[in-house]
């Protein structure tokens, strides 16, 4: 890691972060709002309307605790479609771009090796995303705390969310291997967006359609099972283990390709 | 790092090839300690492959490529401890105003004092405040010229250094670059304009095609450059008269001759007295003219841009 890269990098992400978090907060802040302990049939009624739509945006479950709701509501695309935004402007800004640019060729005339100014790059990535989850999870207890005193069962809220950030940390491991892949600016922000988007697509007519079940099984998003992390399943938390070994396995190869790989710059 | 033997800048059978003609091939040089080497050839030649090579951007297909003894691919951090490097495309961070790019380069360079930072800012009269963004193209040349020489290194890469510049900062340039080998720099910078390469280098190597055609010493370069001059005579039969008396004359237009003079200024001057002449101009020979001239033969069937 250099500092200096760092936190130049850093500042260069935080406006677009800081968006994304607004955006979150918004939406946390109404999810947890429409949530009535005593009368909250409104939004079951909608549900039990069109129960297929719902489905296919994860939020199929009969909610009856404020943890359950929030998991219904959030967690199956509004925490996760965003997220992926902010990964691809992150994976563009801290990689695709510079490559594209030759402004790359600027960080290797200093006596940095590669290896150090991609692990650089990675770091911010993640720090801003373990910011992010730990905003999210300050926003949530914080709504739930306030608008429902203890209703909310926040330890296992805590788990939901590490879960959350191993998903997180997978999908951005993914579009910077692909980001560091690929000298064709398109490509290297599109292969791993594209998946991304594309697991996304295939989990939502897998909720939708008995016939498509099978494609769970061959979706990594399947892993992060949030109802099963909340209960403290041991098949749930093997679930979100495995997408954050996925993610350090994206991130070595994706440092591993950057460092042998011809850059024309 | 301790002192190592041999030259500075060392490529041996350097082959990269990317397809259709373009790359470098094969090519072999060495560029000495405190030695200043002028890298000369067309648009396209295979400068900036071979420039990539030094930088460690690329791997070479074939051959070696070493500074001070370091692999330039494998070791590549190691050798920017010592080295300046001015890209041939400038693409600074867009976002950033001029001083905070030269700041933040300084940190990555691990750069203690900026004297000389400062000192080679007012040197190009650089107003860095300005973001890199809308800077002209020869502002943006300055940053990166400051960028390269700013920590005084020992070997320095420059890729068309002064492309962009106004002819005021070409010669500073070219004054800063005399200092540098004064003060025991290595400087290696390729270009395709003759001049630079003229008042600058010890040595030249001509590329083309990505083949190394010659490596000279400039002296002998300089001797063998002829001039070329156009006359105009005052109607076509005067011409056609001359080009019949001297055959090494070329007709051009209507009434006047190209021709190409090397030592025998005065037998040229003295041939022309008897016409009555309406224009005469004098070029230095193009970089193209003059390298048809040294290996003509080898070169002519070679595919020319």
């Amino acid at each position: 890691m250099n500092r200096t890269l760092f936190a130049k990098e850093l500042r260069a992400n935080l406006f677009v972060s800081a968006i994304i978090a607004a955006v979150l907060a918004m939406y946390i802040g109404t999810i947890v709002a429409m949530y009535d302990p005593k009368l909250g049939k409104s939004l079951d009624a909608m549900m039990q309307s069109m129960p297929e739509l719902f489905a296919a945006f994860g939020m199929s479950m009969q909610a009856t605790t404020l943890l359950e709701f929030m998991l219904n509501y959030l967690y199956g695309f509004l925490l996760t479609i965003f997220i992926l935004v902010l990964i691809l402007v992150m994976a563009n800004k801290l990689m695709v771009r510079y490559l594209d640019r030759g402004a790359m060729a600027y960080l290797l005339a200093t006596p940095n090796s590669r290896t150090r100014i991609a692990c650089t790059m990675i770091g911010v990535m993640v720090a801003v995303l373990v910011g992010l989850c730990a905003l999210v999870t300050a926003l949530e207890a914080g709504f739930a705390e306030a608008l429902f005193p203890g209703d909310l069962d926040v330890q296992a809220l805590v788990q939901v969310n590490l879960g959350l950030l191993a998903l997180w940390l997978a999908m951005a491991g993914l579009c910077f291997l692909s980001a560091c892949l690929f000298s064709n600016s398109s490509a290297a922000l599109w292969t791993g967006g594209g998946l991304c988007i594309l697991f996304f697509l295939m989990q939502m007519v897998s909720q939708a359609g008995d016939k498509f079940e099978f494609l769970k099984n061959v979706n990594p998003l399947t892993l992060f099972d949030y109802y099963g992390l909340a209960a403290g399943d041991a098949s749930a938390v093997g679930g979100a283990i495995a997408l954050a070994a996925g993610a350090v396995a994206l991130f070595a190869a994706a440092v591993a390709v950057f460092d042998r790989r011809d850059l024309s710059i | 790092m301790s002192a190592t033997i041999g030259p500075s800048i060392a490529i041996e059978g350097l082959t990269k090839d990317y397809g259709s003609g373009r790359g470098a091939f094969d090519v072999s040089f060495s560029v000495e300690r405190g030695e200043v080497f002028g890298f000369l050839g067309p648009n396209g030649a295979g400068k900036t492959v071979t420039m990539r090579n030094l930088m460690g951007f690329i791997r070479p297909d074939s051959g070696s490529v070493r500074i001070e003894g370091l692999d330039c691919f494998a070791q590549r951090a190691r050798i920017q401890e010592r080295l300046g490097h001015l890209p041939g495309e400038i693409a600074c961070m867009d976002e950033m105003t001029g001083t905070a790019f030269l700041e933040f380069m300084a940190r990555m360079k691990k750069l203690r004092d900026r004297t000389r930072m400062n000192e080679l800012v007012e040197y190009f009269e650089l107003d860095p405040a300005r973001r890199i963004r809308k800077m002209s193209k020869g502002t943006k040349q300055k940053v990166g010229l400051v960028c390269a020489f700013m920590t005084s290194p020992d070997i320095i890469l420059l890729d068309e250094p002064t492309s962009g510049l106004d002819p005021l900062m070409q010669s500073r340039f070219i004054e800063l670059v005399l200092e540098e080998k004064r003060r025991g720099a290595t400087i290696l910078l390729s270009s395709h304009l003759f001049e630079e390469v003229e008042r600058t280098c010890d040595r030249v190597a001509f590329i083309r095609a990505g083949k190394l055609a010659a490596v000279e010493h400039m002296d002998d370069v300089r001797k063998s450059r002829k001039r070329v001059f156009a006359v105009t005579f005052a109607d076509a039969a005067a011409r056609d008269r001359y080009v019949a008396a001297h055959p090494a004359a070329t007709a051009h237009g209507t009434a006047s001759v190209e021709t190409t003079v090397g030592g025998d200024l005065d037998a040229f001057v003295k041939g022309l007295a008897a016409y009555e002449i309406v224009d005469l101009t004098a070029r230095e020979q193009t970089l193209e003219e003059l390298f048809m001239h040294l290996y003509g033969s080898e070169s002519k069937g070679g595919s020319h841009e």
